[in-house]
């Protein structure tokens, strides 16, 4: 293997490697601005200057190739220099607008301001005026002034997104971005160059100025948008979730996520149309908030007026492993019901081969394998809407998931059902047709396990508090307001929602049904899911980790589409 | 008709000891201001002369807070053993001779005890249960400290005082304060006779009366608040009061003892009649509290507080000597010029 | 055990009695009885701060607006997390201006970093220290109270200007 010298350690390197990835490979960090691992080289910001000794001049690591016997110094006096005035070539053109900037904090310039610059400007002429404020999509918007020209957005449209919609126009300082003339720049994944913009060039319209990074807390979650499963990171201040952004992770979603996932699949976290307590239908048609011990009696006395034919379960690939499984057991232990089973939400049209699943829910294969499909001739999903048009089925539990908007056919039916009991998250068609709603927790506030499309396990985590979850003492993400607030603050008094996650009203209802289910967590319950069904065998919270694990024993089986 | 005077002599006494006290906070937080080179209280009344009331009717507004981990019962009787203490003291304390009004000979003292002395040594000794049974009743770390010192201070110093007053006994042959008072007409005061005696007992009283610098019970810097950390409202003005009670009660003792009592020389040959003399005398009486008075709060905001063992040093190996010194003194005197 | 240190010279047992010291100082306090008072009458008579005095933090209003970006450094580096500053987009050459903006002034320690802090001038000490509220929710200052126009600060800011 050749061997290359950085900072006197010696590295080995495959050929082909340039001296950025072996520098990168290693936990050396070379600065830069324009270079990113999963595009091409472009080399024209010069910031990862490196000095290579018995080369004459200084040498842009992002595109030269590291070599046998090559001694590379990243720090020595000479690249130090070079990169001083680098910066302060960058800084020449760049406003000092940090107070107003939204990337201020996590901004690539800023850092290496600080890091690489001389700390003052020789340069006393007016700065480059460019247009501020454009809108080169429906979602990015563009600060010509701030852009840096490093060119990753444009190459990662072409490279990553496969779509060609803006480029570089004009030349020298006058060089700025602009979109093909009659096209925007819309493509599903366009919100992903604001992570990858060194700069506060390239903005989220949808999180612009809603907040500084630094007073967010972030949690590693998965995104619920569709059975991918990216990782993604929660940023919440005063308990409302302001954002969400892609984590890296290379066997899922590499760097990036769609603008779907990251616009629309937090936004009913906040939402107003949240429940807020658990429901009963009282006197026809009016609905009214009740206790939650009123609400599992009235549940438990419900239920005891049918026959366990009578009743079905729907399970929901929305809803996390844990609730699934513990849903499954109840239908099993307590209703003795073979009718269970979940609604997949397929979408052929929304697909490509980059991120984006056909397959809508995040964990349609984790319901599954919790055993949410109706077992030994119990009916399957469409068999119990026939049920209930027919009368045999009276009464339908149906958990995190929209029965009623799926079809007027399915709306109309549903009023035939006796009893008709919904775990909801939002108000939803479902919602007002049922007798009893529970008050269920959302993806983002509960600790669960989500399965993805490939037979991948990983982990949600609680970011936004529910009257149930208290911040610090449940080891969730703080902010510094967080950490040091106290009960008297204004920020402390954020919204929390009366909800639950939907194992532990099914726990309630159970355990009045005298039955003994004894779970403190969620773990709890995955514990025994990884005991009894072997796909799970052997896994637990901790080894499935930040960055999720793979089910072993599983093997992906296409089934056809039912809705 | 003893019984009559007797509860209109209570009611006098009374009221003349709490009028007293308030004002004695007002001239304290006066005097102190002055030395400090400040104003001092000038906003309620005419140069604030209503403030002392204005904060005894604060304090009884206040909430009163007992701590749910106190004896509640040691906590309230605490303060009541201190304020009831420090007014029975006065009841032997005489202001005058005896007075001829309608007819009858009015004794000028609410109790003409004749073992006058003892009976104020007994009680002040009780006194120190006050704060003790606060410090303890109150379960905190503070409070506990100061009742452990008071209590420790109150023995070592009630020690050499009552060894001072034995030399005043001798030479006055008598345990009733008139008489001992009687006994020092003209300029035979016993400051003159026993100097040594009388600083003793002046020191002692400021130590039993936990005055600076021997304030160590309250010791604010140290102690957040002594004994009376957890009082609030009117236990805590009953403390206070005590404590301004006992000052003048100290007071009125180191006077009587020391400084003649209602002696004034040269008063009986200006050849007033007898109802006249007494009442100069009187006054004289009560210009001599409150010199000793302005000397306790003067001191007070002059010297610092001891140390713990400077004070148990001071205590025991110089007041104690120095007051048998005196003894020694008083029998020389008493043996050489037969007084 | 305490360790005992020798005086660097010994007294003299006249000096040990301590009597003459007690007698001095007894006699300082006596002089001071009668000496002349520095009692200032307040609310009559009113302190005239100098411009480096720090009272209330306010902000700076010019031409009728918020010199104010929002940026949050303030909030950043405020140590008793008085500040709670959120941003909106406005149409102006600033792109931003703080929709809300408090400072809760039970928290606020007066020390002026966010002051020190502010990159457009925009936050200042004032001379205003008369703080007194009788519930949690009048301490909270929002801009209506923490608005003040340029003019009425001109000292402060001159005196910035000179020794920041």
């Amino acid at each position: 293997m050749p061997i290359v010298t950085i900072n006197d350690q010696k590295f080995e390197f495959d050929s082909g490697e340039t001296i950025i990835q072996v520098a990168e490979r290693n936990g050396i960090d070379i600065p830069h601005y324009c270079w990113h691992p999963r595009l091409s080289v472009s080399g024209n910001c010069r910031m990862c200057l490196v000095e290579v000794e018995k080369m004459p001049k200084l040498v842009i690591a992002c595109s030269t190739l590291a070599m046998d016997g090559m001694v590379v110094h990243v720090n020595s006096l000479k690249a130090i220099a070079g990169r001083e005035h680098v910066m302060e070539f960058l800084l020449i053109n760049h406003p000092l607008d940090c107070p107003i900037c939204d990337e201020a904090g996590e901004c690539k310039l800023q850092d290496y301001a600080y890091a690489h610059g001389t700390g003052e400007s020789r340069f006393i002429e007016q700065k480059n005026q460019k247009p501020k404020r454009v809108k080169l999509g429906p979602y990015v918007m563009f600060d010509a002034e701030r852009c840096i020209a490093c060119s990753l957005c444009i190459r990662f449209s072409a490279e990553i997104a496969k779509e060609d919609q803006f480029t570089f126009v004009q030349r020298g300082d006058r060089v700025t971005i602009e979109t093909f003339p009659g096209k925007e720049f819309d493509n599903p994944y366009s919100l992903n160059v604001v992570d990858i913009c060194p700069v506060g060039a390239l903005t989220n319209r949808d999180f612009r100025f809603k907040a500084r990074v630094w007073d967010m807390s972030d949690t590693k979650s998965i995104c619920p948008g569709c059975s991918r499963g990216c990782n993604i990171d929660i940023w919440v201040r005063n308990n409302e979730i302001l954002r969400l952004t892609p984590r890296f992770n290379e066997a899922v979603n590499d760097y990036w996520m769609c603008d779907h996932g990251r616009i629309n699949c937090f936004k009913f976290v906040n939402a107003d149309d949240r429940i807020d307590s658990p429901m009963i239908k009282k006197a026809g048609t009016h609905v009214s908030s009740v206790g939650w011990d009123e609400a599992i009696s009235k549940t438990v006395s419900t239920i005891k007026r049918f026959k366990s034919d009578e009743i079905a379960v729907i399970g929901s690939p929305f809803a996390i492993v844990e609730d699934n499984y513990l849903l499954a057991k109840f239908a099993r232990q307590v209703l003795h019901t073979k009718n269970i089973d979940f609604i997949k939400h397929i979408n052929p049209a929304d697909q490509d081969d980059i991120l984006i699943r056909e397959d809508k829910t995040p964990n349609s294969l984790g319901a599954k394998l919790a055993g949410i499909s109706p077992r030994n001739g119990g009916l399957n999903f469409e068999q119990i809407m026939e049920g209930i048009k027919g009368k045999k089925i009276r009464c339908l539990i149906l958990i995190e998931d929209d029965v009623a908007a799926i079809s007027q056919d399915f709306l109309d039916s549903l009023s035939n059902l006796d009893s008709f009991i919904v775990f909801a998250t939002n108000n939803n068609k479902s919602t007002e047709l049922a007798d009893i709603i529970f008050p269920s927790a959302t993806y983002a506030e509960k600790n669960g396990t989500f399965v993805n499309f490939q037979g991948r396990i990983q982990r949600i985590r609680p970011a936004v508090m529910t009257i149930d979850l208290d911040r610090s003492l449940d080891a969730m993400s703080l902010s510094r307001l967080d950490k040091f607030g106290t009960e008297f603050d204004r920020w402390g008094k954020a919204r929390k929602i009366n909800a639950r996650s939907t194992w532990r009203i099914i726990l309630q209802i159970a355990n009045s049904f005298s039955m003994k289910f004894n779970y403190e967590t969620s773990e709890d319950i995955f514990l025994e899911i990884s005991q009894t069904i072997k796909e799970f065998d052997g896994l637990d919270y901790e080894l499935i980790g930040e960055l999720g694990i793979q089910l072993k024993s599983y093997q992906l089986v296409e089934e056809p589409i039912l809705v | 008709m003893d019984i009559v005077f007797a509860l209109i002599k209570i009611v006098i006494a009374v009221a003349v000891l709490l009028f007293m006290v308030t004002y004695l906070v007002y001239f304290e937080r006066k005097i102190s201001a002055w030395i400090q080179d400040r104003i001092g209280p000038n906003r309620v009344g005419w140069g604030g002369l209503l403030q002392s009331p204005a904060d005894v009717l604060k304090l009884f507004f206040k909430e009163d807070i007992v701590p749910r981990a106190a004896n509640k019962f040691v906590h309230s009787l605490a303060p009541v053993i201190s304020l009831t203490i420090a007014f029975i003291t006065y009841t032997v304390i005489p202001i005058g001779n005896d007075i001829q009004l309608f007819g009858y000979n009015i004794k000028l003292v609410v109790a003409d005890v004749d073992a006058g002395i003892l009976f104020i040594l007994a009680f002040t000794s009780i006194g120190v249960y006050g704060i003790t049974l606060s410090g303890w009743g109150s379960n905190n770390k503070y409070s506990l400290l100061g009742g452990l010192r008071s209590s420790a201070q109150m023995i070592s110093y009630e020690l050499s005082m009552g060894i001072s007053v034995v030399g005043v006994l001798m030479l006055a042959g008598s345990l009733k304060i008139s008489d001992i008072i009687n006994y020092q007409s003209g300029w035979m005061w016993n400051a003159i006779l026993q100097p040594i005696g009388f600083i003793t007992f002046v020191v002692a009283a400021f130590a039993e009366t936990n005055r600076l610098p021997f304030d160590l019970p309250e010791a604010e810097p140290e102690l957040v608040g002594g004994y009376h950390t957890e009082y609030s409202s009117l236990k805590f003005a009953m403390f206070f009061l005590a404590e301004y009670a006992n000052m003048i009660v100290a007071s009125a003792l180191i006077s009587a003892l020391y400084l003649g009592g209602w002696n004034l020389p040269f008063v009986h040959d200006l050849g007033l009649n007898p109802t006249l003399t007494i009442l100069f005398q009187i006054t004289t009486y009560f210009i001599k509290i409150l010199c000793v008075l302005f000397f306790f709060i003067w001191v007070r905001w002059s010297i610092p507080r001891f140390r713990y063992d400077q004070l148990m040093s001071l205590g025991w190996k110089v007041m104690l000597p120095l007051s048998l010194i005196n003894l020694i003194w008083v029998a020389f005197l008493i043996y050489v010029f037969k007084i | 055990m305490s360790v005992v240190k020798k005086r660097r010279k010994d007294l003299t047992i006249f000096q040990k009695l301590y009597i003459p010291e007690i007698v001095k100082g007894m006699l300082l306090t006596f002089k001071h009885l009668f000496g002349p008072k520095f009692t200032r009458q307040y609310p009559e008579v009113r302190y005239e701060q100098p411009d480096s005095y720090r009272g209330r933090p306010v902000l700076v209003q010019e031409n009728g607006k918020e010199r104010c970006v929002a940026c949050g450094l303030c909030s950043r580096v405020c140590p008793a997390l008085a500040i709670e500053v959120q941003a909106v987009e406005t149409e102006d050459e600033k792109e931003r201006y703080p929709n809300l903006f408090e400072i809760n002034m039970l928290r606020c320690i007066f020390c002026g970093f966010c002051e020190e802090v502010c990159p457009e001038e925009a936050i200042i000490m004032s001379k205003d220290y008369e703080l007194t509220f009788t519930k949690y929710e009048d301490a909270i200052f929002g801009k209506d109270k923490l608005l003040v126009p340029v003019e009425s600060l001109k000292g402060r800011i001159e005196f910035l200007r000179k020794y920041r």
